[in-house]
């Protein structure tokens, strides 16, 4: 079968340089080390003194233009959204094609909302023994908390809400938590763009893993060592054929030549980490928009769940 | 391309534990839901589900995790005894191991300090302190099953809501076509059968508050139905091209035929009204399979047992299968099993594999009225004999994923 040329023509980005595909460029072009931020909850912990990277500020209902769905949103979820519009605006995509024609291809991260939304349920569920009630949870604890958390960690929340946004009905896959399994969503959506199966994929990842429980998490799991930070981020890319892009006299920002995922024991880790922190679900989606933006020509990764991805970007 | 066989299934649900277990309680309509003993429910609106009953057998490190997160001792299970059938003693570089789930265990007990909540609580643990974890990541069970049996050309996990374990079959499907693996093991694993989950989906109204329906509480296409009834389980395939199975002789259960993957884009928690992206999932299946519609004999509905989903899936069914819908019949299986979100699409192809296997159509035993809209050719009582040659599993996820596939009967040359 004869497989089309993968290119891309929209990007978009939520890091800790900058809120925008650009500022995210900007920053790694620089090498410049992002700012940081105690997490004071940890501060009387064996953790104190943990740090993650802070995200610039920014009015997510003003890129989005929307602020109803907002409530329906993590964090996480926030920042993918945005960077899923910045891309999707940048290729054209709601304009150019057939809703049922675009894929939904995304990795999402560790569950990512705030513990402290659920203070509220906890406080109404400790008994006078000072210990968590179930009774209690089922009489006063659920009735304190808003019937919307739900939506914050269902791990596919995220990149539906995308889809929502973006009106993207097509084929779809999300996976979980770590770089190999957004390694493996990018995989198909380039697999599913050269194979035809869909005109333009959208393709991503958000993850944001600077909260305090999660932190304490990555941390006891060994998975986020001493000196190292984590940082909340996400990336978007609409994919499309050359032939589409060419015939509709889009921008191309880069050719995507080959695209891998394998198992892998040990390999280069994220060339992000010791600048921006380590964004995990994300940083494959960061690392691949970052390349068609800047000198990156290829790029080989290792994740967490030892499996690694191979990209070959060339820019016009 | 090539065509693909099914040669392993296990499975683990609140009607039974193995298949041959399964298919019998199928069969018989028998109905796995009853008041939740997992918990103290008593001060739930929401008391009923459908529990795995029995005790899992599992290796030391997994039955410890899963005293904490029993979906992981499911997911081991169900993929021992898919691999044991199909013979398969472990996982290597050309197989693929991808498992579909939902939601992450979170123990809100532990972030509790000095009778308030703090998350400093959490920090100052010993790391990895045996079970009592306060958050076990979805891709867990993947990881334990890859240290045990072996590594594979490629693991995943897949958390497309209630339509991630049909999405992990049909993905291991499309790679053995395109011959990308030799061996997919996929499926499905669940279970919300916790405070957190029970309450979570109390909250949003998508169960069922009627206690007193007791083990006939899920009751899709039914006119009183209310509200589904959460389920926990999982089902895991072995997959294997149909060519290389013949050379070797072993047993073909069924063939994968066909797969449709669509997104509503329409609404967080309710399916679009028109039920445009649950219609579009399954004529994409149909073209994949390359058959039209008047081949299928035999449909397994999402039918949740909610207001919403039953009404619409059944408009879906119809303007598809426009003018044949009344000799298809429908069975709807969540009404035994409840609804076993990330592992329902799964287990309900194994549930499929019973009309391919074994001649027989599961009932949906809770129906009694057909609501108003909700009108198909159901299975109602008991099983009925099936003779056709393909049937179509639905699965339609929260957040707006739906994913169908098309399963036929292996008969040497179709």
């Amino acid at each position: 079968m004869k497989r089309s040329e993968v290119v891309v023509t929209g990007v978009g980005m939520v890091t800790p340089w900058g809120t925008t595909a650009e500022t995210s460029a900007e920053g790694w072009r620089a090498r410049r080390a992002v700012e940081r931020r105690a997490l004071e909850d940890l501060r009387d912990t064996s953790l104190a003194g943990a740090q993650v990277a802070a995200l610039p500020e920014f009015d997510a209902a003003e890129r989005l233009g929307e602020r109803r769905m907002l409530k329906y949103m993590s964090d996480a979820a926030v920042i993918g959204c945005v960077a899923a519009r910045e891309a999707s605006t940048q290729a054209g995509l709601r304009k150019r094609f057939r809703p049922e024609r675009v894929g939904l291809y995304a990795g999402a991260g560790l569950a990512a909302a705030s513990v402290k939304e659920s203070y509220p349920i906890i406080r109404e569920s400790i008994d006078t023994d000072g210990r968590f009630s179930c009774r209690l949870l089922g009489s006063r604890g659920l009735a304190s908390t808003n019937p919307l958390l739900s939506f914050k960690i269902l791990a596919n929340m995220p990149a539906c809400l995308v889809s929502i946004l973006e009106s993207v009905k097509g084929p779809n896959y999300i996976f979980t938590p770590w770089e190999g399994q957004t390694a493996s969503a990018l995989a198909e959506a380039w697999n599913a763009v050269a194979d035809g199966e869909v005109d333009c994929a959208l393709a991503g990842a958000a993850d944001y893993p600077t909260h305090p429980s999660t932190y304490v998490f990555l941390r006891q799991s060994g998975l986020l060592c001493e000196g190292e930070f984590p940082a909340a981020a996400a990336a978007y890319l609409a994919l499309e054929r050359r032939e589409t892009a060419v015939r509709d006299s889009r921008t191309i920002l880069a050719e995507i030549g080959e695209m891998s995922v394998v198992e892998c024991d040990d390999g280069p880790v994220d060339p992000l980490s010791s600048l921006m922190g380590r964004s995990f679900a994300a940083a494959p989606a960061v690392l691949l928009a970052l390349s068609c933006r800047t000198e990156v020509d290829s790029f080989f990764v290792c994740g967490v769940d030892r499996q690694a991805f191979r990209a070959e970007v060339r820019r016009p | 391309m090539q065509r693909v066989a099914i040669t392993g299934f296990g499975v683990v649900s609140p009607i039974g534990v193995g298949r041959e277990v399964f298919w019998a309680s199928l069969a018989e309509g028998r109905s796995g839901i009853g008041r939740i003993a997992r918990f103290d429910c008593s001060t739930f609106e929401v008391q009923l589900a459908g529990e795995v009953k029995e005790a899992i057998q599992s290796p030391e490190e997994i039955a410890e995790v899963a005293s904490a997160d029993p979906k992981v001792g499911f997911a081991w299970a169900a993929c021992v005894e898919a691999m044991a059938q199909a013979g398969l003693r472990e996982l290597n570089s050309k197989c693929l191991l991808h498992l579909g789930t939902s939601l992450e265990v979170f123990d809100l007990s532990q972030v509790v300090r000095e009778g308030r909540p703090d998350v400093q609580a959490i920090a100052d643990r010993r790391p990895c302190d045996g079970p009592r974890r306060f958050q076990i990541p979805l891709d867990t069970a993947v990881r334990l099953i890859v240290a045990r049996l072996g590594r594979p050309g490629r693991s995943l996990t897949n958390c497309s809501a209630c339509a991630a374990g049909a999405q992990a079959i049909g993905h291991g499907f499309r790679g053995i076509r395109r011959g990308q693996w030799d061996i997919a093991v996929c499926g499905g694993f669940d279970s919300m059968i916790n405070p957190l989950g029970v309450g979570g989906f109390q909250l949003l109204g998508a169960l069922t508050t009627s206690n007193d329906r007791g083990q006939r509480a899920c009751r899709p296409f039914d006119a009183s139905r209310n509200g589904t009834v959460l389920g926990e389980g999982a089902a895991v395939f072995v997959l294997e091209p149909l060519e290389k199975v013949l050379a070797e002789g072993k047993e073909i259960l069924a063939e994968v035929c066909g797969y449709g993957s669509t997104l509503d884009a329409h609404s967080l928690s309710a399916p679009d009204p028109e039920g445009d992206g649950a219609a579009r999932a399954m004529k994409m299946a149909l073209d994949d399979a390359g058959i039209a519609p008047d081949a299928i004999a035999h449909i397994n509905a999402h039918g949740t047992g909610t207001a919403l989903n039953d009404k619409v899936e059944a408009a879906a069914i119809r303007r598809v299968f426009d003018g044949l819908w009344e000799r298809i019949p429908v069975s709807a299986t969540k009404a035994m099993t409840g609804h076993l979100i990330a592992a329902a699409g799964a287990v309900e192809v194994g549930a499929c594999l019973l009309a391919l296997v074994r001649n027989m159509m599961p009932p949906n035993p809770s129906l009694e009225r057909v609501g108003q809209g909700c009108e198909l050719n159901h299975v109602t009582g008991r099983a009925a004999c099936f003779e056709g040659g393909y049937v179509l599993s639905n699965s339609f996820g929260f957040g707006g994923q739906n994913a169908t596939l098309v399963l036929g009967r292996h008969n040497g040359s179709r």
